[in-house]
């Protein structure tokens, strides 16, 4: 097991920012820490690291109990920030020579992972740019290279696509996933839901301080009573109709709103089958038609009663 | 690991412009500026010889001991140093009021059954003639009242021994240096610099703290102990800030001509444990304080121009009212330690007060030192 964490409570004050918090993670996972903004995913990696005081529990890296002067430990971790955590009055080569040669200390070997992690990152280009002169994206790859450079058997991704364009994000999660092939462990923590389904192999979700449901993406959606989520295209609609619907077999919701008649059903089989008979049978003229597997925001909202963005 | 984080806390101080301009190009500014403002303050103080006229007619004439005294008064005494006191004209007493009305004289000396000055307004001018006067007449009644009851006095050359005033009383200064009052602001500005060094320390504590800067937290999960980092962070503040101040000292004895002494060793050695004191002061203000880098920043400067004003910087008597009415402050305030070694250096020479000063500098070097490093050392944080 790479880390271990029990019982973990961190309060400010009157608020409790995590509550017993329990992880397990094992070798070689990608594990995603999904939540809302303020659900105490931060906070949980950065107790996790000894980087801030806690009230209650342990934690336990590499079977050893994590502290601020675990240093054995720490050489193995590698930490990519929320927020990029880099000298602006050093150029990008600097920067990731300056973090490595904290971990690293044979200068042949850091200048060859420094180039490596350049590469890795795509940035070689702008290898003698100074950080103001980099885009948003550039900046959280040169961000992802200071963290990874010193090749750590265990990465910590803190939201690390926040603020990011499309091409950059699709890069840095193509990267998480090559790292992990290479046989680096790697916690993930985001709130983008889309990003987690994508690279994560298991994944937590946080709400509150508190790991509310934890598995693969397939048992996670497998915990909730909600099936598919079908959108049908109607041009018109009345009472009548959407009463029917709703009373078809495994049927939990139906609604009419922009032009698009929207039915939520609970698991079961041929439900669109059976929604498409009743419009064909009833004379309805209807276009496109959608049918979604529920999502990880699906899971959320059955447990907690909320969108996972609110 | 040591050369390879000294080498990169040096770059990134160095390629920080913001803090280079209050550390090396403020003082330098501010140097050329104190440079142009007292430029005249020792010229406004120079003696010039004062205009006077003498009316020539008859009584003077006969008066030879007033002839020679204004003639002697006119002339240089010998001394390279020591200029006659008047630009004496000898006119009619017409003239002679007529000067004075258009301002060409100070004032005229006339005899008219005794002697008489004629001046059209007070003012330290006619003080100096009319202490001239006095002092002649004081001169004149002690040699008629020895020549009457010693006619034979006048034999033994009295009247020669009179005109030769010798001065029985020589003065000696405590140093080599000669006195100038403009050096102190001088110094005061290298003590106000010292204390910038302080932005670096800032800077240094703010980039290992992990509550302070995201790069702190990158920092602190590194596997490296964080007093190495604090002592080479500091080590490569205090590397700069002394070049700057290095640099500073030769601004002033090379281009602008600021007069140092002799005591060159000394003097690198007060700018080094100045630079320290600043350096750790920084660190101190940056740990303590609970609040953002502007709040910090705006604390350090205020602190460095206060200490700098009560050691004088602003106001050349500040440093005398504060030794004279309350001595502990001068002793509590690091700027005024840094100056009055400077001071102590130019004018006395190495002696107990220097290295009072140098001793109690270094009690603060160690008190801001270890404040800091207990307050770093706390190896988790509340919140970040």
């Amino acid at each position: 097991m790479v880390i271990k964490v029990e019982n973990l409570t961190k309060r400010y004050g009157d608020l409790i920012a995590l509550d017993n918090f329990n992880l397990e993670v094992n070798h070689g996972e990608i594990f995603g820490l999904l939540g809302p903004n303020g659900s105490g995913k931060t906070t949980a990696i950065n107790c996790i690291l000894s980087l801030l005081k806690y009230d209650k529990g342990t934690v336990k890296i590499y079977n050893k109990p994590m502290a601020p002067d675990a240093y054995d430990i720490k050489e193995k971790i590698g930490l990519v920030m929320q927020n990029v955590a880099v000298f602006e009055e050093l150029t990008v080569y600097e920067n990731v020579d300056y973090f490595c040669g904290l971990y690293i200390k044979n200068k042949k070997l850091r200048l060859k992972l420094v180039e490596e992690a350049i590469d890795f990152v795509g940035i070689s280009y702008y290898k003698d740019f100074y950080p103001k002169m980099l885009s948003g994206g550039l900046l959280r790859r040169l961000n992802i290279a200071c963290g990874i450079a010193h090749q750590p058997k265990l990465i910590i991704f803190d939201e690390p696509t926040v603020a990011v364009d499309p091409q950059s994000r699709i890069n840095i999660l193509e990267g998480i996933q090559k790292l992990n092939k290479a046989g680096a462990t790697i916690i993930y923590t985001s709130h983008y839901m889309e990003e987690v389904e994508q690279i994560c192999t298991r994944i937590g979700i946080m709400d509150k301080g508190r790991i509310i449901a934890i598995g693969t993406k397939e048992e996670l959606k497998d915990m909730i009573s909600s099936g598919e989520k079908i959108t049908v295209e109607l041009f018109s609609m009345d009472n009548k109709i959407l009463e029917d619907i709703k009373g078809l077999p495994h049927i939990v919701s139906a609604e009419y709103r922009d032009n698009s008649l929207i039915v939520r059903s609970s698991k079961g089989k041929n439900n669109l089958v059976s929604v498409l008979d009743y419009l064909k049978s009833n004379d309805i003229d209807f276009g496109r038609i959608y049918s979604e597997p529920p999502t990880l925001n699906d899971v959320f909202l059955e447990i907690t009663g909320k969108e996972l963005r609110d | 690991m040591f050369l390879h984080n000294y080498i990169y806390r040096l770059k990134c101080i160095i390629r920080d412009k913001e803090f280079l301009f209050w550390t090396l190009l403020f003082p330098i500014i501010l140097a050329t500026l104190f440079n142009f403002a007292f430029s005249n303050i020792t010229e406004a103080e120079k003696f010039t010889r004062l205009n006077i006229a003498v009316v020539d007619n008859e009584e003077f004439r006969q008066n030879t001991a007033l002839q020679r005294a204004i003639k002697a008064a006119a002339n240089s005494s010998g001394d390279k140093d020591q200029e006659g006191l008047f630009n004496i004209r000898y006119t009619s007493k017409e003239e002679g009021d007529k000067l004075l009305e258009d301002r060409e004289i100070e004032g005229y000396i006339y005899l008219d059954n005794g002697i008489k000055l004629v001046v059209k307004e007070s003012g330290l001018s006619q003080s100096i003639i009319k202490g001239f006067m006095d002092h002649f007449m004081q001169l004149s009644s002690t040699l008629e009242t020895i020549i009457r009851k010693d006619p034979q006095s006048m034999e033994r050359g009295i009247l020669d021994k009179a005109e030769a005033a010798i001065n029985y009383l020589k003065e000696v200064a405590p140093s080599k240096s000669s006195p100038d009052i403009v050096v102190n602001y001088f110094y005061n500005l290298i003590a106000m610099a010292c204390m910038y060094g302080g932005f670096w320390g800032l800077k240094e504590v703010t980039v290992i703290q992990a509550n302070l800067s995201s790069q702190g937290a990158r920092i602190n999960i590194a596997p490296i102990h964080k007093f190495k980092i604090f002592i080479v962070c500091v080590l490569a503040a205090v590397t700069v800030q002394l070049f700057e101040i290095l640099l500073l000292l030769a601004y002033l004895a090379l281009v602008l001509k600021i007069s140092f002494g002799n005591q060159i060793g000394y003097i690198i050695f007060t700018c080094i444990v100045g630079t320290i004191t600043g350096v750790t002061f920084g660190a101190f203000v940056a740990s303590v304080v609970k609040k953002g880098e502007g709040v910090k920043i705006g604390i350090l400067i205020g602190s460095s121009m206060t200490m700098s004003f009560l050691a004088g910087m602003m106001y050349d008597k500040m440093k005398y009212i504060i030794s004279t009415k309350v001595p502990v402050i001068g002793y509590l305030n690091p700027a005024n330690l840094i100056t009055d070694c400077f001071y102590s250096l130019y004018y006395y020479g190495i002696n107990t007060r220097f290295f009072i000063n140098i001793g109690v500098l270094c009690v603060f070097i160690v008190f801001f030192s270890l404040c800091t490093y207990l307050i770093l050392r706390r190896q988790k944080y509340a919140s970040l």
